[in-house]
């Protein structure tokens, strides 16, 4: 059953046009320049370090870098990073 | 940002979490509803954030299970500020002295004013008065009567004035005074007639200008012509049409006075038995500070020693700058009073009735009138209360002017 429904997931956001993160419980990445980024939709704090920020997702991780990271804020599935962000890394685990 | 708004009015503060990758300690928190902004990486095994105050007991729970140390770095927000100004007793202090200092300035008169177009000397006459009464630059607001009291007081003790308004604006006291000037009567300019104004019998006359047209003992009704103002008015004579050019009317102001005995009948009623009160004088003041209904004495314990007693009480309110305060003074005034039982014959209620009804009968006519005689009509006896029917005999004057309107 739970395969049909993730098979059926990508199916309705390709003929359905629903918007993706909501339906295959993906995060959603907003960056703004250099400066921000917005995650929603996590399942975690993985990693934090001055340089780093790693998020737990449904597959695997979100990996940031970057230096003098701060959460500007956290919430349960939201986080903002601010800093310099040198890259934005999807890990499979 | 919608979570951390109004943070600074509750409180925050900022901790820093030791351990073992301090990073699940956080998230820890966060999935238990905790909202951790501003985090930062320390060290190697410490970080920090700030949470809100009431978000305080969470995180002691959540350190408790497991093995992280907590310190409290900052503590911001207005519970802190208040906590710490409270803390300093010479700064509390002296915010209440200021309050009670301003409390104290706006229950003072800073300034009285006299306005109005009075003279010089009258202005300085209501000023020493105002400062007989105690109203003064300086004196307490609470302490003198209420404005309409003392309009009383200036208008009876200065003849001069006609009328003060006394107004009461914040800390001033603002006088506004009208002269009294003697106006002369206004007299009917131009020719004129004397008129009668009741019914009478003419005793005396004095006329000085114009022509008499009645004469002593004569009984007159109201608007008849007493004295004439034209002169010259020849009675019908022979020599009517011969004289006729020369016949031209001179008229004048008629002038005079014409003493008339006329007659009033009045009806009195004078009860044999009498209650009143009498204040004997003795009184004993006492202080509240009134708040709502609720009264609370500030000075005067203890009931007085008399019996009846009669209660006058004057509520002024505490100002605090332009506002009045719902907490007042109240002086309450406690006056012995004694009932008097006042007892009479039927004899004396006559004579009594008699000259109350004189008196009434002279206040209405004036202090020129004359009461020359009275004589009871009838008496009767009802339900102790005499009943008098009199008839007085009053000689006064009669004349009024009326102007003659020329043409007719």
């Amino acid at each position: 059953m739970k395969n049909l429904q993730q098979r059926l997931r990508p199916w309705l956001v390709k003929y359905l046009a629903l918007p993706s993160d909501v339906v295959m419980e993906l995060p959603r990445i907003t960056i703004i320049g250099q400066l921000h980024v917005y995650i929603e939709n996590h399942k975690g704090l993985a990693v934090f370090t001055d340089n780093e920020l790693r998020l737990k997702t449904t597959k695997g991780y979100i990996q940031i870098k970057g230096s003098s990271f701060v959460l500007k804020m956290m919430l349960p599935e939201e986080i903002l990073l601010e800093g310099k962000i040198a890259e934005v890394k999807f890990i499979s685990g | 940002m919608k979570q951390i708004q109004g943070s600074f009015i509750k409180g925050y503060v900022r901790i820093v979490v030791t351990g073992d990758r301090p990073e699940m300690f956080i998230q820890e928190s966060v999935n238990r509803g905790v909202t951790v902004w501003n985090i930062k990486r320390e060290g190697r095994k410490s970080c920090s954030g700030n949470v809100k105050l009431s978000d305080i007991p969470e995180i002691r729970k959540i350190r408790r299970e497991r093995n992280y140390k907590i310190t409290f770095e900052e503590r911001r927000g207005y519970p802190f500020l208040f906590s710490r100004f409270f803390r300093r007793k010479e700064f509390v202090f002296s915010f209440i002295m200021s309050i009670l200092l301003i409390l104290f300035m706006s229950n003072i008169i800073w300034k009285v004013e006299i306005t109005g177009e009075l003279p010089k000397e009258i202005e300085e006459k209501i000023a020493t008065q105002l400062n007989a009464y105690g109203i003064h630059a300086g004196a307490w607001i609470f302490t003198i009567d209420p404005p309409a009291k003392i309009q009383q007081k200036l208008t009876d003790d200065i003849p001069e004035l006609l009328w003060v308004g006394v107004r009461q604006k914040g800390t001033t006291y603002q006088l506004e005074g009208v002269e009294k000037i003697v106006v002369q009567d206004d007299k009917v300019e131009g020719p004129r007639n004397l008129v009668a104004t009741k019914k009478g019998i003419i005793k005396r006359m004095y006329v000085s200008k114009g022509v008499p047209q009645v004469e002593i003992n004569d009984y007159v009704e109201p608007g008849k012509i007493l004295v004439s103002g034209k002169l010259n008015e020849v009675p019908e004579s022979e020599e009517e049409d011969e004289n006729k050019e020369n016949r031209k009317e001179i008229v004048v102001p008629a002038e005079g006075e014409i003493i008339a005995s006329t007659w009033y009948e009045v009806d009195v009623t004078i009860p044999l038995k009498q209650n009143y009160e009498l204040l004997t004088g003795q009184q004993e003041k006492k202080y509240y500070i009134g708040i709502k209904n609720f009264k609370f004495p500030i000075w005067g314990f203890g009931s007085p020693d008399f019996q009846d007693v009669h209660h006058d009480s004057t509520t002024s309110p505490i100002k605090f700058l332009k506002w009045n305060l719902p907490i007042n003074i109240i002086e309450s005034t406690l006056s012995e009073k004694q009932l008097q039982k006042f007892e009479r014959t039927k004899e004396e209620a006559v004579q009594a009735g008699i000259k109350q009804a004189k008196e009434e009968l002279q206040l209405q006519l004036g202090p020129d009138a004359k009461i020359t005689s009275e004589k009871v009509l009838h008496e009767s006896l009802e339900n102790g209360k005499v009943k008098l029917y009199l008839y007085i005999t009053v000689e006064e004057n009669i004349a009024k002017a009326q102007p003659i309107t020329q043409g007719d």
